[in-house]
């Protein structure tokens, strides 16, 4: 798959015209303007499409609007974010949310580095093997909520009845507080614990095999050569998947809205159900959009803090 | 007795045999060099000496042991990589230091050996850097000296001034020879460049196509080599390796040797043969091997001479290259600069005596 | 006392692991296993408690994915279902493509041309990302009225464009980020154009890559519900709402129809990984990893 020197000179031996020097295509293509005349689709596509519905949802978030009534919206200033603030529902709810975020992505980091151990060298059938592990990812979120509610229904469901072999009566699952949110984290991790895989796998994958020979002359332990060796490659790719994953949980809704609803109460209501249940059942749409900015800001601060972390590994790289 | 025995061993990777019934000595405190074009399974044999491959048949001894059977790690072979294979996530000083960790030693005599081994290699000023800060030859010194930090029972090189320039080349032939020579063990290093096989090695074995084709000293390999391979593979300019045939063979001489007469390139020259070529008989098909510093110069009345024109001159300093051609035979022969000649010339040159190899038709040496 | 026992160098597992690996990717599975399971069973047979392995297998509920019976006595109708399946197959398919294009070109600029703030710029689009869907919905269903773009084709493959193009940024960057430039310099020097260097030098070396991000983007873009739900029509509704709408209305989940539409829809998605699979591993790895 290496390209090589010889083959560049022999593209450009098949008659390449010279660079664009002249004219309009040239000032259009000229080395200063490639890059910004590449990025420009995407620009524009990401303004018009993402950027400029969050401008006017952020705008929205200082009025007073319901999206049920006829009535314009009404300037209200900061009275939305202050309402939503002092909920102590909302608390409530972040905590929620913060418990189910660790839970699962601690859960998927662990899992997914384990199955990458598993698959980290060649071995019969590996590939097949390999497409069982990623099928959950390839399941849509909606049946994975309804048939996880199913296998944790207290009869009808196959993880219930397992656990209840080793508990004296009918194990409950959904119903209750805390198993709920475990139910919730489990069913999750589960879904995207391959990710995780893939990532640290492909980490493994690139160690250069001249280095474990190394430790093997030098006769270094097993945990010796982890920590020395495989460990820094992966490491970089580990957070990685903490960063996407981490933001892409927080918003967690399909699945916990459709396993338990936000109950039961509202023990495993996310804040992301909550802002749905604002707008969409309460009408209540600016404060729906308010509280989602404040979730935008949360999760802004925590992938800086991500970011600025990768950054100051690599420079002391 | 510290040596490696390498004894019929064979490496087959499905049907490619890439080492082929390999025999071989090394003693303590020599240094054997693998030498041999790519493909030729040099790197193969050595990495079956360090345990990083397996032998599919054959044995290996190491100090007296048979090592068969042993993991690279209970071997305790030192062995410095082509890429060097430095531990990227640590500083120099831990990566001399790695090897270390295995032999439950003190701290403090780690820190001591690593404090020697960064002296005797020129390492002080670099020892809490990265590998990725590391110039080429910076990292090839940090990976001799994660070698040499321990007492192994013999040290293995896989290509070690590769990846070096010219210059660092030749500091660092001379470097590894002095440590090498200090430390007194079996060491086996595999090169493709002759230049550094006949400066650094006691005995070089030279391969081709998973054959060990001859193992003898630098001077040996020159002056006698084995068969067409090695005559050509050894020696720069490359040898002049002509097809010719046996014209008579004389009686014995005094001395025991035997005159002959060959026949090449239309003409006959005699030269002082021994026994095995002369067990040849005449009409015998053989090549005849010259090497360009054995030709002289002759003029045109002089006997056992080939006869040629000037095709093309190469200077190079004091001596010249002189690409010679007759009837579509290439000949090169060195000469000083100061000879006058000039392209399209004719000349007669003549091989000094005793130098001139006989091949026969399979290829080995005779005479 | 020379032949050998077949032994590995470092970096090859035995049976031994294929067991171990074995053991664990069926218990992985077995949930997916189930649901593709019960596509096959009748309704009985699926709730049945303990789990029944063997049962006799029946195709009536994918029969039902794609007709249904009359409620009033009599006769089949079409559900729909071949046009929800390929509404999904065509808005996805697209929208990642015209996605993995403009990011592609997007992370040439950032990965060769880099501006001063660029590290600004790709943290803001990384950022479009994160405002959960529930908050863009509203504007964007209003912005989608005034356009006249609900229900359209248009409307939602530029939106889900928009939602791919932040990750297939960030990836293809990594990607282009880790080349070798020696070869692209070589190229230009035998007087190749800069849209050949790119053409044929960097992007050959980064199929891979392109392949594990086309192949990440489709499962997210496949699966995608709530902006389908609000913003296609009748016409362009896609499988995950389709399934919402037929679980809808009805007494109790037909597990069967539910598995056996889940079964249908997961095949492309499977076989695209399949097929990918080798260019998957090794386009995350050529990616993603600092040499």
């Amino acid at each position: 798959m290496a390209t090589t020197v010889s083959s560049a000179t022999a593209l450009a031996q098949q008659g390449q015209p010279a660079r664009n020097a002249t004219g309009f295509m040239g000032w259009i293509l000229s080395p200063e303007r490639r890059g910004p005349l590449l990025v420009t689709p995407a620009i524009i596509t990401l303004f018009v499409v993402n950027i400029f519905p969050l401008l006017w949802s952020f705008g929205l978030s200082f009025y007073e609007y319901k999206a049920n009534r006829i009535a314009p919206p009404v300037f209200a200033g900061l009275a939305n974010y202050r309402y939503v603030l002092t909920d102590p529902g909302i608390w409530e709810r972040f905590g929620n949310t913060a418990v189910i975020v660790v839970g699962s992505v601690v859960l998927q980091l662990v899992v997914g580095f384990l199955l990458a151990l598993l698959f980290a060298q060649e071995f019969p059938l590996r590939r097949y093997l390999l497409m069982l592990i990623l099928s959950p990812m390839m399941l849509s979120l909606s049946a994975v909520g309804v048939f996880f509610k199913l296998f944790y229904d207290p009869t009808l469901g196959f993880i219930s009845r397992f656990i209840s072999l080793f508990t004296t009566d009918t194990f409950v699952i959904l119903s209750t507080p805390a198993r709920a949110t475990i139910a919730v984290v489990v069913a999750d991790a589960w879904m995207w614990s391959p990710f995780v895989m893939l990532l640290v796998l492909a980490g493994l994958v690139s160690v250069p095999k001249y280095l474990y020979e190394a430790a093997e002359i030098d006769r270094a332990g097993r945990w010796r050569r982890f920590r020395t060796i495989t460990f820094p490659y992966i490491r970089s790719l580990l957070l990685l998947a903490l960063l996407f994953r981490t933001i892409e949980t927080f918003k967690i809704f399909d699945i916990v809205y459709l396993l338990t609803e936000g109950g039961p109460g509202s023990s495993t209501e996310t804040v992301s159900v909550y802002v749905y249940r604002l707008a969409f059942q309460f009408f209540r749409t600016s404060q729906a959009s308010a509280l989602g900015y404040i979730m935008v800001f949360a999760v802004v601060v925590l992938t800086s803090l991500y970011l600025y972390a990768i950054q100051t590994r690599q420079s002391e790289a | 007795m510290d040596e490696i025995r390498l004894d019929r061993l064979t490496k087959r990777f499905g049907e490619l045999v890439a080492v082929d019934q390999a025999n071989l000595t090394v003693g303590q405190g020599e240094v054997m060099c693998l030498l041999g074009p790519s493909g030729c399974g040099k790197t193969t044999m050595l990495r079956m000496i360090a345990g990083l491959e397996w032998a599919t048949s054959g044995d290996i001894w190491i100090g007296g042991k048979r090592v068969n059977d042993l993991p690279a790690r209970d071997r305790n072979v030192a062995m410095t990589f082509q890429f060097y294979a430095l531990y990227p996530s640590l500083p120099v000083q831990d990566n001399l230091a790695y090897p270390l960790y295995a032999e439950n030693l003190s701290k403090a005599e780690i820190a001591k050996r690593v404090a020697q081994v960064s002296e005797a290699l020129d390492l002080k000023s670099i020892l809490k850097r990265r590998p990725h800060q590391l110039s080429e030859g910076e990292k090839q010194r940090v990976a001799v000296g994660r070698s040499i930090v321990r007492d192994p029972t013999c040290f293995l090189f896989d290509e070690p001034l590769s990846r070096l320039d010219i210059q660092l080349r030749q500091t660092m032939r001379t470097q590894i020879k002095e440590v090498l020579t200090k430390l007194d063990k079996p060491t086996v290093i595999v090169t493709h460049d002759q230049i550094e096989a006949l400066t650094m090695a006691d005995r070089i074995a030279v391969m081709q196509l998973g054959k060990v084709e001859q193992i003898a000293t630098p001077h040996d390999l020159f002056a006698r080599p084995a068969n067409l391979f090695v005559a050509s593979f050894i020696g720069t300019p490359q040898m002049n390796l002509m097809p010719a045939g046996v014209a008579d063979v004389g009686g014995p001489e005094s001395d025991g040797s035997v005159s002959a007469r060959f026949s090449l390139l239309g003409e006959t020259i005699s030269a002082r043969v021994n026994n095995g070529v002369a067990a040849l008989g005449s009409g015998a098909k053989v090549t005849l091997g010259i090497r360009p510093r054995s030709f002289e110069f002759a003029n045109g009345s002089a006997t056992d001479c080939l006869h040629a024109s000037v095709d093309l001159i190469e200077p190079m300093g004091a001596e010249m290259l002189v690409h010679l051609i007759e009837q579509g035979v290439d000949m090169r022969c060195v000469v000083p600069s100061a000879t006058h000649i000039s392209v399209g010339d004719r000349v007669s040159v003549r091989c000094k005596s005793g130098q001139l190899h006989v091949f026969d038709n399979a290829g080995k040496l005779v005479g | 006392m020379s032949e050998r026992r077949e032994v590995r160098a470092i970096g090859q597992a035995g049976w031994g692991r294929t067991l171990g690996a074995g053991i664990v990717s069926l218990i992985y599975f077995f949930p997916v296993y189930f649901i593709l399971m019960t596509a096959f069973k009748t309704r009985p047979d699926a709730l049945a408690m303990p789990i029944k392995f063997f049962f006799s297998p029946t195709l009536a509920n994918f029969y039902s994915v794609f007709w249904r019976a009359d409620i009033q006595g009599g006769g089949v109708t079409n559900s729909g279902f071949s046009l929800y399946f390929f509404n999904s197959l065509f808005i996805s398919g697209t929208s990642v493509t015209l996605a993995l294009i403009i990011g592609t070109a997007a992370a040439y600029a950032f990965s060769r041309f880099p501006l001063r703030g660029n590290d600004t710029y790709l943290f803001i689009i990384l950022t479009t990302r994160m405002l959960p869907p529930i908050i863009a919905i509203i504007p964007i269903f209003v912005l989608f009225r005034v356009f006249g773009l609900s229900g359209s084709y248009t409307g939602i493959i530029a939106l889900y464009t928009a939602f791919n193009l932040p990750f297939s940024i960030w990836m293809v960057k990594s990607f282009f980020d880790d080349l070798d430039r020696d070869i692209e310099d070589a190229g230009r020097m035998d007087g190749s154009s800069e849209w050949s260097v790119f053409r044929k030098i960097c992007l050959p070396q980064i199929y891979g890559g392109l392949a594990a991000t086309f192949v990440f983007a489709v499962i997210l873009t496949w699966n995608e519900f709530l902006f389908a739900l609000m913003l296609t029509g009748t016409e362009t509704r896609t499988v995950p709402v389709a399934i919402a709408r037929t679980i809808g209305g009805q007494v109790g989940v037909d597990w069967g129809l539910m598995s056996a539409i889940e079964t249908l829809f997961i095949i492309p998605v499977v076989v695209v990984t399949f097929l990918l699979q080798n260019q998957l591993l090794r386009g995350v790895t050529f990616g993603t990893i600092r040499k």
